[in-house]
């Protein structure tokens, strides 16, 4: 098996813009919320702005990560709000607007929105992340805000007060380096998407497999084929994540360490699933497909991936083989 | 003499502080003699009759064969009935070690037991002869209840016979608890068990809770009636007296009458009587112009024996992690994977299981699932639901049986497109805390796939000759599944099935052990990730027979 062709294969099945019109529900819908934060809080905030993984240009089409930073005004609770009450009252807002349409509920920095199957089958999943500046006026300088941690979150416990970051910071900082080395960066941590969606409700976040694939780059000589760098970067999360001095530097707020957002159960978790990975790569190369699949809607068919019955002149229905 | 008579004399006389007051003599089997033993804090040695049977220094039965008496010491912790101290050493075949293993025992029990007088941690039960009535023995299996008897309470206890079997060379009956009654026959509680043991004919019997431990000395328990004199209370002996008297007709029948006491705090533990109808052991005594109901002096009790099958003492040596044998569980497939599954779950500890299997048992089926011959051919589902019922007095089967079957096929597969009833289904499979699906049914692993089922959702597969287990726990089990069988993972032979004489369906060629060592792995696999709260993956077992059996766990 040729691992190279098949790991472009899943890029490009996974690639966005098969996914056009699923895309502009998307936006669309991502558009609509924006504008009733915007009706409801007024001169209150600023404006609203997509954070996911298509500003970061590192989106797969199986998993739209659509986030969407709500920056408030310090004062837009009252002078003495705190985080909780602004957490709390767009939660109420969106909660009221469209618990008949979606399934609203509190995430560790940010409310998701469901939103019900339309027509087509389609589900469009939101995430609403409200952040406030630190003091009045300074987010128009630094773009600083300050999020509210409503349940335990790595080790950052529930009810913490904030996390500091400045997420448009964040963004260009991934954005950047994915853009400049798209046949890298972009495509690991697309890839790794395509691995983490195939885990079903993972507890990494995508933004923590974006900052360490970059600090894998960063810390080790990673060239040669697709396979070659993905694996590269598989062993370097195996090896350093476990580490008890191993730090991920939020690119908004350095003192913020990414590696906090996970336990050491779940880093040991994402240690032994990386070698679980390589472990059962090695053993056949086929089983990279189990962690990598393409997209299968948009996937070429092969016409003659059943082996049995190969060259018999005669098409043979493969045998029962799976017993119990 | 001979030589081992001689050997033993010379032995024990070098063993420092023992003196042999009578030495050792062949008698017609064993070797008999008697010795002193002195350990530091005595003030003076304590003297034993010393037994040597002729397996010595062998154990038989798991019993040593060396007694040491003191009938003065009966009162003691850790002595038998007979007068013997209760020792266990250490294995030697060399008779000279042996002796002084034994001898270490002795003193090492003077020590603990004579001298410190110390108590054991776990509880200790009284001491019941087992003595046949009849040439017959009796037993009676109890679990505990959620009631609290009060001192003296008194009453029936329904009781069903299970089963008559062999004890040694005799018969012996074994029964089950069914329910407490008041003395007016109101239900005072039922005690739990399987639906089938709980549809068993009953038979009557007593009961009284007397609090304390029917025995002078903590140790055995009364050998004659009149030990119960101060404890019986005289509403009770009248009770007996009416009791008996309304079953004259069935004069010499036999009627248990459970004796209930505390063993600590929490627990009570149940003695049996047996009674024999038109001769309890009491009278009727005139006194002041009323009549008394006496206990009979001079008549030793008939006491059965008796076992606590509650749930943690049957499963009390072994069983699996609580978050298995606490969860509602539901296998979908019960040809061979999935009646080992079920019947290991069970045997382990599970309650709720529920399966769903349409197929019937053929006598072909029996050499490599947990079907029995005798039942012939029925449904798998009515088939396992006995065995698992003769298995485990805890079994509660949820939803299955041959309508729950095929209605779970007809619906999961029917209505895939519908999604409020695709809906309902993910609901009601929500309602299992784990679903293990043993069907090797592609389109019914597509299915479950479409659901994002919320329950812990295991799929189990095994490849021809059982080369490989395969077992999916993740979401993306389908694919799984049919890429490790899809010809270009797992290798195996393909060709060799086994084709059935007359049938149109070849299957695979394994056998019961082949299947059981691949089962029984997986789930030590599941049991152990669960029991370490860490998270389930996908993972293959491989065996290879090159060089000897080869087993390994492949986790993904």
């Amino acid at each position: 098996m040729d691992k190279n062709k098949h790991l472009d294969s899943v890029i490009s099945t996974h690639q966005i813009t098969k996914e056009e019109i699923l895309f502009d529900k998307y936006v669309k819908k991502k558009n609509e919320v924006k504008e009733a934060l915007e009706e409801q809080y007024g001169s209150n905030i600023y404006t609203p702005f997509n954070s996911g993984s298509y500003a970061k240009n590192t989106a797969i089409n199986t998993k739209f990560d659509f986030d969407l930073v709500t920056p408030f005004k310090r004062n837009a609770f009252g002078s003495n709000g705190t985080l909780k009450e602004m957490y709390e009252d767009v939660y109420d807002f969106l909660y009221e607007k469209y618990k008949d349409v979606a399934v609203v509920k509190k995430q560790k920095v940010s409310i998701g929105l469901e939103f019900y199957a339309d027509s087509d089958g389609d589900v469009i999943k939101i995430d609403v992340v409200p952040g406030r500046e630190l003091s009045q006026d300074q987010y128009k300088e630094d773009e600083n805000l300050n999020l509210y941690v409503y349940y335990k979150y790595g080790n950052i416990d529930a009810g913490s007060e904030r996390i500091k970051t400045n997420v448009k910071a964040q963004i260009n900082n991934i954005k950047d380096r994915a853009t400049t080395e798209k046949d890298s960066i972009r495509k690991i941590i697309r890839l790794l998407k395509v691995w983490k969606n195939s885990k079903y409700n993972y507890p990494t976040k995508s933004f923590f497999l974006e900052l360490i694939t970059i600090k894998s780059f960063d810390s080790k000589c990673i060239t040669g084929s697709i396979w070659d760098k993905l694996e590269t970067v598989l062993e370097y999360i195996r090896d350093n994540v476990t580490k008890e001095d191993f730090t991920l530097k939020d690119p908004g707020n350095s003192s913020n360490d990414l590696a906090d957002t996970l336990t050491s159960t779940e880093k040991q978790q994402l240690s032994d699933d990386m070698k679980n990975m390589l472990d059962r790569i090695e053993d056949n190369d086929e089983n990279l497909k189990t962690y990598f699949p393409e997209n299968s809607k948009f996937k070429k068919e092969d016409t003659n991936n059943n082996q049995y019955g190969k060259n018999s002149g005669m098409p043979i229905p493969p045998p029962k083989l799976i017993f119990g | 003499m001979s030589q081992r008579v001689i050997e033993i004399n010379t032995v024990v006389e070098s063993i420092p502080d023992v003196k042999i007051v009578k030495p050792f003599v062949q008698s017609k089997i064993d070797i008999e003699g008697c010795v002193t033993v002195f350990v530091e804090g005595l003030e003076q040695p304590l003297e034993f009759n010393v037994t040597i049977h002729p397996q010595y220094p062998f154990k038989s039965h798991e019993t040593e064969t060396i007694k040491f008496s003191n009938d003065d010491l009966i009162e003691h912790k850790h002595i038998m009935q007979n007068g013997a101290i209760c020792i266990h050493t250490a294995h030697t075949p060399v008779l000279s070690q042996k002796l002084i293993y034994d001898i270490e025992s002795v003193k090492a029990w003077i020590k603990k037991y004579y001298i410190n007088k110390e108590s054991d941690n776990h509880y200790e039960h009284l001491i019941v002869p087992q003595k046949a009535f009849n040439e017959n023995h009796f037993v009676y299996f109890f679990n505990e209840v959620d009631y609290t008897f009060h001192k003296n309470q008194f009453g029936f206890v329904d009781y069903s016979i299970m089963n008559n079997g062999v004890f040694h060379k005799e018969s012996i009956q074994s029964s089950i608890f069914q329910s407490f009654l008041s003395k007016d026959r109101k239900k005072i509680i039922d005690v739990d068990w399987n639906f089938q043991l709980k549809n068993l004919p009953k038979s009557t019997g007593l009961f009284i809770f007397v609090k304390d431990a029917p025995s002078k000395n903590q140790r055995w328990v009364f050998d004659e009636w009149k030990d119960f004199e101060a404890i019986l209370p005289q509403d009770f002996l009248k009770f007996l007296h009416n009791v008996q008297e309304r079953l004259v007709k069935k004069e010499a029948k036999l009627l248990p009458l459970f004796v209930g006491y505390n063993i600590s705090e929490t627990e009570i533990h149940w003695q049996a009587i047996i009674l024999e109808i038109g001769n309890f052991p009491i009278y009727g005594e005139k006194i002041n112009k009323q009549w008394f109901t006496k206990i009979s002096e001079v008549k030793s009790i008939d006491w059965a024996m008796t076992r606590n099958c509650s749930y943690r003492y049957f499963f009390g040596r072994g069983k699996l992690s609580d978050r298995i044998t606490e969860s509602k569980i539901l296998i979908i497939g019960i040809g061979a994977i999935g009646s080992i599954v079920a019947k290991t779950l069970v045997r382990c500890g599970c309650r709720k299981l529920g399966f769903i299997e349409y197929d019937v048992k053929e006598p072909e089926n029996v050499c490599r699932s947990e079907y029995s011959f005798f039942t012939g051919i029925t449904n798998k589902t009515n088939d396992l639901l006995n065995e698992l019922c003769l298995v485990s007095p805890f079994f509660e089967p949820v939803n299955g049986g041959y309508d729950y079957s095929e209605a779970f096929d007809f619906f999961i597969k029917s209505h895939l497109a519908d999604t409020s009833i695709k809906a309902e289904m993910k609901k009601h499979l929500d309602n299992y805390d784990i679903i293990i699906d043993c069907s090797t049914d592609n389109d019914l692993l597509y299915v479950l796939s479409q659901l994002n089922i919320n329950s812990t959702l295991l799929n189990l597969s095994i490849s021809n000759h059982a080369k490989h287990l395969v077992c999916a726990t993740e979401h993306n089990r389908y694919e799984f599944i049919t890429s490790q069988f899809g010809g270009n993972i797992l290798k195996f032979d393909v060709d060799d099935l086994h084709n059935p004489t007359g049938c149109w369906s070849p299957t695979f060629k394994a056998s019961y052990n082949d299947i059981n060592v691949l089962v029984q792995t997986a789930i030590k696999q599941i049991n152990l990730k669960l029991e370490q709260e860490k998270t389930l993956r996908n993972f293959v077992i491989e065996t290879d027979d090159m060089g000897g059996f080869n087993i390994k766990i492949k986790e993904f």
